[in-house]
């Protein structure tokens, strides 16, 4: 097999990891939201208006990090690979398991808090806007994790690598993109279910808003931090290349 | 398929450097900013107690952003920065919504912008944080819970910063190259018009006001 072969064969086994796992966590949080947005419905038939709006929001918040892996897929699929070093290939498998794990968790993580939202709307329909605006918040940062996966994901398509084949940076090609991958899906998770007990709070007593919103964010804070060591092991491994 | 990723750059040799100029994202960043000055100017001049219908939107969008702010911050902080929230939101909204239009194209898709907008918000907050904390409280939070703590912290506020651009870009990017990628497959046919309501209308005003919303509680954390 020449070089050209062996890049062209990493693209697709690397778009085909990160759109496939990116689907997993996307549709299990959008899964999620419409089942809670079922269950307010059926005993609030009639806020149907502000309860499915919500729903539909909170679902394409937690389709990002699905649509990341879409684009990566998609940037490795239609990249132009002539002229480029075999240690490509590599790079390739690297962004797309980096992609694709990182964003299960955050499909998962942005999906909680929309559903609850649902919920609390049916249960406080006087704060849907605040309960809205907590579970945005709730639901974006709860994506931090999957954004820094597509951040080493690009790093890793656009990188300038040496001419030749040498095992040790190949590895460590793969090595930052399963380190940000598997790193990215537990706090994804986690902060979703710190934005989704912030917001039932919020839908059980309004008057919490500002003093859950801070408490929220510190805790989340806190179990990104997991995250952000696997970010710095990763960039570690892809600028030492 | 050889649009994916290009840009229009302007380069020019400076004393042994190159400074490179995206002129593709300054055009349309001016443009923006062209149409939301038109905008003040049509909504504010013709002020009357039954409103016009800028005025109506005008008043819309300072009315509650106004209240969000006071929200997040208080009265008083809430008024003084208030403007900036505004400004923030309405520039996001109308770079992620002008990609409708044929022709042109969103600023936001250049890293540059929303990189810039994201530093704005951190050295906002964290002067805002020195000046109502002073100085020593605000250095306290770096070493909380103990002192080995610290190069966490630090990397944790910057990591801030990378997520907050990293989200806007990436979804107004990632949108761009799913219309540009599926309107080729599917010959333009069709699909593209309800590609560019989703990705345009849809997720620009929502990532818009994510990203509006989380520079406002970035600023509350520091401050309280």
């Amino acid at each position: 097999m020449t070089g050209i072969e062996w890049i062209k064969a990493a693209s697709v086994l690397g778009a085909g990891m990160s759109v496939g796992f990116a689907a997993i966590g996307a549709a299990v949080g959008e899964g999620y939201t419409a089942g809670k947005a079922n269950e307010a419905l059926s005993f609030r038939p009639n806020l149907v208006g502000d309860i499915l709006k919500t729903m539909l929001v909170g679902q394409a918040v937690a389709e990002t990090a699905g649509i990341f892996g879409l684009v990566i897929a998609m940037l490795l699929l239609f990249s132009p690979i002539e002229g480029k070093s075999v240690l490509t290939a590599w790079a390739y498998m690297g962004a797309g398991l980096s992609m694709g794990l990182s964003a299960i968790g955050c499909g998962i993580g942005a999906g909680l808090p929309a559903g609850t939202a649902c919920q609390g709307i049916g249960r406080q329909p006087m704060v849907s806007g605040q309960l809205s605006t907590l579970m945005l918040i709730g639901s974006g940062v709860a994506q931090s994790t999957a954004i820094y996966g597509f951040l080493i994901a690009l790093l890793l398509l656009y990188k300038q690598l040496p001419m030749g084949m040498a095992i040790v940076p190949a590895c460590s090609m793969v090595g930052a993109g399963l380190c940000m991958g598997f790193g990215g899906i537990g706090p994804g998770i986690g902060e979703g279910m710190a934005a989704m007990e912030a917001v039932s709070a919020v839908a059980r007593n309004p008057l919490t808003v500002g003093l859950m919103t801070r408490t929220m964010l510190v805790g989340q804070a806190v179990s990104e931090s997991t995250g952000i060591y696997s970010l710095v092991v990763a960039l570690l491994l892809v600028l030492s290349v | 398929m050889e649009e994916l990723g290009r840009i229009h750059q302007l380069i020019i040799p400076f004393f042994g450097h190159d400074l490179t100029f995206n002129l593709e994202v300054i055009i349309m960043t001016w443009i923006v900013i062209s149409i939301l000055l038109l905008f003040g100017f049509l909504a504010s001049s013709k002020k009357g107690v039954i409103p016009g219908p800028l005025q109506v939107v005008g008043e819309l969008l300072v009315a509650q952003l106004f209240a969000l702010t006071e929200d997040a911050l208080g009265e008083e902080l809430g008024k003084k920065y208030a403007p900036l929230i505004c400004a923030l939101f309405m520039f996001l909204v109308l770079s992620n919504w002008i990609g409708i239009v044929p022709m042109m194209h969103e600023p936001t898709k250049d890293l540059n912008t929303p990189l810039s907008l994201g530093l704005l918000g951190f050295f906002i907050s964290h002067y805002l944080g020195i000046k109502t904390k002073g100085i020593k409280a605000y250095l306290k939070a770096y070493v909380d819970p103990f002192f080995f703590m610290m190069p966490l912290n630090v990397i944790g506020e910057v990591a801030k910063v990378v997520s907050i651009s990293f989200r806007l870009f990436g979804n107004i990017m990632g949108g761009s190259i799913i219309i540009l990628v599926i309107s080729y497959l599917v010959y333009n046919l069709i699909l593209p018009p309800f590609l560019n309501a989703f990705f345009g209308v849809f997720v620009g005003a929502i990532q818009a006001f994510v990203f509006t919303m989380l520079t406002l509680v970035y600023i509350a954390v520091q401050v309280k």
